[in-house]
């Protein structure tokens, strides 16, 4: 599904915010506006970012790297949202 | 088959033994969802007690349909009989409404997520049961 021209990206979580459910919602809601396929991979675990249980089981913490890749018509759209949302989450 | 409205959010119906699991939960899943869903609890036996109540579920049902159809989750044993007998009888006629077959806490949240953008109530019963699919560990 992922190519190694897709575009990819590592965020790091703001220090002290966890990925935990309301957070975890916001961004499972913003991935699912776009068409492309997004994933987050973060300590050896790879989510799709518009499964909310996926996202929560990542079991990201504050200040943990993740990495970003989308795959689709509106990838870079879509990479530019969801990490600038994770780099931001309060 | 009962006529949807596609432009509407389908609702979600959380059923348990317990009237504090299904009221913490709609609470919890409104929340991780943003608050722009239908979801409405029904727990608790007839008299407050544990258990599950016919009448309350199709309450519940009728409740959360806004036209969309309704998808419903359920604890254990008898909620889920209580919830078959519900729909098989037409206790709740007029409403297309499904029980998900999912674990009730992850299924809640992973309906009310995807109710909230935009999915209908397939993609929202499908959601629910692959729940079942996502290792904690």
């Amino acid at each position: 599904m992922f190519e190694s021209s897709d575009p990819q990206r590592a965020v790091r979580l703001p220090e002290g915010i966890d990925l935990h459910a309301r957070p975890a919602g916001a961004l499972v809601r913003a991935a699912s506006a776009y068409q492309s396929a997004i994933t987050l991979s973060a300590g050896g675990r790879c989510a799709d970012a518009k499964s909310i249980l996926q996202v929560l089981a990542l079991g990201a913490t504050g200040g943990t790297e993740v990495a970003v890749a989308a795959s689709g018509s509106d990838a870079s759209e879509a990479l530019e949202a969801i990490s600038s949302l994770l780099a931001t989450l309060s | 088959m009962v006529g949807m409205d596609r432009t509407a959010s389908p609702g979600i119906v959380l059923v348990s033994h317990s009237a504090a699991i299904a009221e913490g939960l709609a609470a919890m899943a409104a929340e991780v969802a943003g608050g722009e869903v239908r979801i409405v609890a029904a727990g608790g036996g007839p008299d407050g007690t544990l258990g599950t109540d016919g009448g309350r579920v199709a309450d519940a049902v009728r409740e959360a349909d806004a036209g969309a159809g309704v998808v419903i989750l359920a604890d254990i044993g008898s909620a889920v009989l209580s919830v078959r007998a519900v729909l098989n009888d037409g206790m709740a006629e007029g409403v297309s409404a499904v029980l998900a077959d999912a674990p009730l806490v992850e299924g809640a949240i992973a309906a009310a997520v995807t109710a909230s953008v935009g999915g209908d109530r397939d993609a929202v019963r499908a959601a629910a049961e692959d729940a079942w699919n996502v290792r904690k560990l």
